[in-house]
């Protein structure tokens, strides 16, 4: 037996070409894109935060304590750390006691507390401390800056304009490859007095190489698709086509480029200051500190382990942010 | 490739002759005098020493008689070490820093490739982040804040190996482990890398589609082609335990060249600075050109593209 259909049931359709054209979600650009996938990565995530505190911490660490980075008061020399709500807790390092449990703050009547102890002149360690993260993190993000710039101008003149200026200037990198980073670093803050600026243009002379390279390659490799094609036969001028379709293409690549400088720009301002190149005292920087460190560490570790979790924290979190990074902005870079 | 190579030679020798003659000018330029008690030196006592070291003469002579000695392999005369011939001085120094690279290189690159494999064999694992955070971590903290607390807990706190100084084979391992943390880091994260690509190959699947096993595989395919691009860390390797050594020897008190190094980069020694300076750079040339020229020999890939590869 058949059924019997209402023709009242069926309700004619027209064609939906508008509605099946139209966007269910936002339409992601390149960055939100990047910032999804950065976000799902859970060290670049908490490298991020590590750096946010470790930075305010370079900011106002040294004012929330009572002294400057320089007052130095022989009679609170070498006092281990002592924090007000951590002292009773004996197996925290911040009870006030050296390794042999002697309250060295009782027996010199010292009423302060030190919250990372005083070094061997009587320096507060925790200004120091925070003093010098931020002339670490300043050299590393100053040179890092001068890096991009020089690098970014000189990988882009050569890439996109190609031919001899590119072949002259390709021999000049070459060169400049060959002679070992750290000699030159070295020689260059032997002639200058160590300073600031003076490590941090040692850093430059050599560093920008290799984001010149980058940069070049990636001209290079787009300069001749077809989107850059297109442009040029409508008439675009070559600035427009630098910096309207190239630089946008070519950002990822620098950006990731520029975190891995800022870590090792940090790494190799503490190497010099280890081996007796660095930064002068008063002053301080990670380096100094750590390189202090070393000179009482038997009797008073507080000095040398201090300094060396920060600056190790700090070039890790760096890394795992540049990490991250590469992978969310350039996931062909890996490698 | 012997275009390539006869290329590459060329700068070298060029490479070498720019870093000889900054190296040379920058020296000139420095502050301070190589004189260790000026104030006690009557002005012609100065001149006499000054001229015994060819200072006087004008600045071209001294260049090119520095030039024309340095080619015959004579790297001067130490202004602090009784006028030892600097060329000696690094060759007596060689041993320990040898020793350490050495060590260092071999545990490291031994290590490194163990923790890749793990990582890659047991990749998404707990294994795996392990080998990843161990990876990371060395490649982040410093080597002298490593060798510190290696020195502290090892040394002072348990007194399992000697403090520092250079005596044996035991006053060797806390500064070969502290020079090794880059290598092993560096070794695995390439390992890992370089291995879960080569497992997700055609040929590899082949050969299991064969029913090879897995041992087989691992050891006689996937290893091997993921070994080859191990040889290019070479170089970056070589650089970073010779900028390594001058730390470490210093932490240790061991007698190599790095500490030479510092140790005359801090009495004004210029003679020992610059032939120094110029050993490191042949070194790190001779190390990059070498595995260059490996790196083409062992992978034909390369070979085919050889003759302008940049």
């Amino acid at each position: 037996m058949s059924q019997k259909l209402d023709p009242k049931l069926f309700d004619r359709q027209g064609s939906r070409t508008h509605e099946a054209e139209q966007m269910g979600r936002p339409s992601l650009n390149f960055w939100h894109d990047a910032w999804i996938r950065l976000r799902s990565n859970k060290g670049a995530i908490a490298g991020l935060i590590l750096i946010v505190i470790i930075m305010f911490m370079a900011i106002f660490g040294p004012s929330m304590s009572d002294y400057t980075y320089k007052e130095q008061n022989i009679a609170h020399a070498k006092l281990p750390p002592k924090i007000a709500a951590l002292e009773d807790i004996h197996w925290l390092p911040f009870d006030g006691r050296d390794k042999d449990g002697f309250d060295l703050y009782e027996s010199k009547g010292v009423e302060q507390y030190y919250w990372f102890g005083t070094d061997d002149l009587g320096r507060d360690l925790w200004t120091r401390a925070w003093y010098g993260t931020r002339i670490s993190i300043y050299i590393g993000v100053l040179a890092a800056a001068i890096d991009f710039i020089i690098g970014i101008a000189y990988g882009g003149i050569s890439g996109f304009y190609g031919g001899r200026v590119d072949n002259v200037m390709q021999r000049i990198i070459e060169i400049l490859m060959g002679i070992p980073h750290l000699i030159v670093v070295i020689l260059f803050i032997l002639v200058f007095e160590p300073g600031i600026f003076s490590i941090t243009m040692a850093m430059v002379i050599t560093g920008w190489v290799s984001m010149a390279r980058i940069v070049r390659g990636q001209f290079l490799k787009l300069k001749n698709q077809e989107f850059v094609l297109a442009s040029r036969t409508l008439g675009a001028s070559g600035s427009r086509l630098i910096w309207k379709h190239l630089m946008p293409n070519v950002m990822g690549p620098i950006i990731v480029t520029t975190m891995f400088t800022i870590p090792s720009a940090i790494f190799t301002e503490a190497f010099l200051s280890f081996i007796g190149l660095g930064i002068a005292p008063p002053e301080a920087s990670l380096g100094s500190l750590v390189n202090d460190g070393f000179k009482s560490m038997q009797l008073y570790p507080h000095m040398l382990l201090i300094p060396s979790v920060i600056i190790s924290l700090l070039i890790l979190s760096f890394n795992l942010l540049a990490d991250g990074l590469r992978d969310a902005l350039d996931p062909q870079m890996k490698k | 490739m012997v275009k390539y190579t006869l290329k590459r030679l060329f700068y070298m020798v060029l490479t070498l002759f720019i870093i000889a003659t900054i190296t040379f000018f920058l020296m000139k330029l420095l502050p301070g005098s190589p004189l260790t008690n000026q104030e006690r030196l009557s002005p012609e006592q100065q001149e006499l020493i000054l001229d015994k070291y060819g200072l006087n003469d004008p600045l071209p002579i001294q260049y090119v008689n520095y030039m024309t000695n340095l080619v015959q392999g004579d790297l001067g005369l130490s202004f602090q070490y009784d006028n030892r011939p600097v060329a000696q001085m690094i060759a007596e120094r060689i041993g320990p820093s040898a020793e350490l690279g050495f060590q260092a290189i071999v545990f490291g690159t031994i290590v490194g490739i163990l923790l890749g494999v793990i990582a890659a064999l047991k990749h998404n694992t707990i294994w795996d982040y392990t080998a990843t955070t161990i990876a990371v971590l060395g490649i982040s903290i410093p080597s002298f804040v490593f060798a510190g607390l290696l020195q502290y807990y090892f040394g002072v706190e348990w007194q399992w190996f000697p403090v520092a100084s250079w005596e044996g084979f035991e006053y060797t391992i806390l500064p070969t482990l502290s020079l090794s943390v880059f290598v092993i880091a560096t070794v695995a994260r390439y390992m890992r890398s370089e291995l879960l690509e080569v497992l997700n190959s055609d040929y590899i699947m082949l050969a299991r589609a064969k029913g090879v096993s897995a041992p087989v595989i691992m050891v006689k395919h996937a290893l091997r082609n993921a070994l080859i691009p191990i040889i290019t860390l070479l170089g970056p390797l070589a650089v970073n335990i010779m900028t390594g050594s001058l730390v470490i020897e210093r932490i240790f008190a061991i007698p190599g060249i790095g500490e030479q190094f510092v140790r005359s980069i801090n009495t004004n020694d210029y003679t020992v600075i610059m032939g120094i300076t110029l050993f490191y750079s042949v070194l790190f040339i001779a190390v990059v050109f070498i595995v260059d020229i490996l790196y083409g020999i062992i992978d034909p890939r390369i070979r085919v593209s050889g003759g302008d590869r940049k």
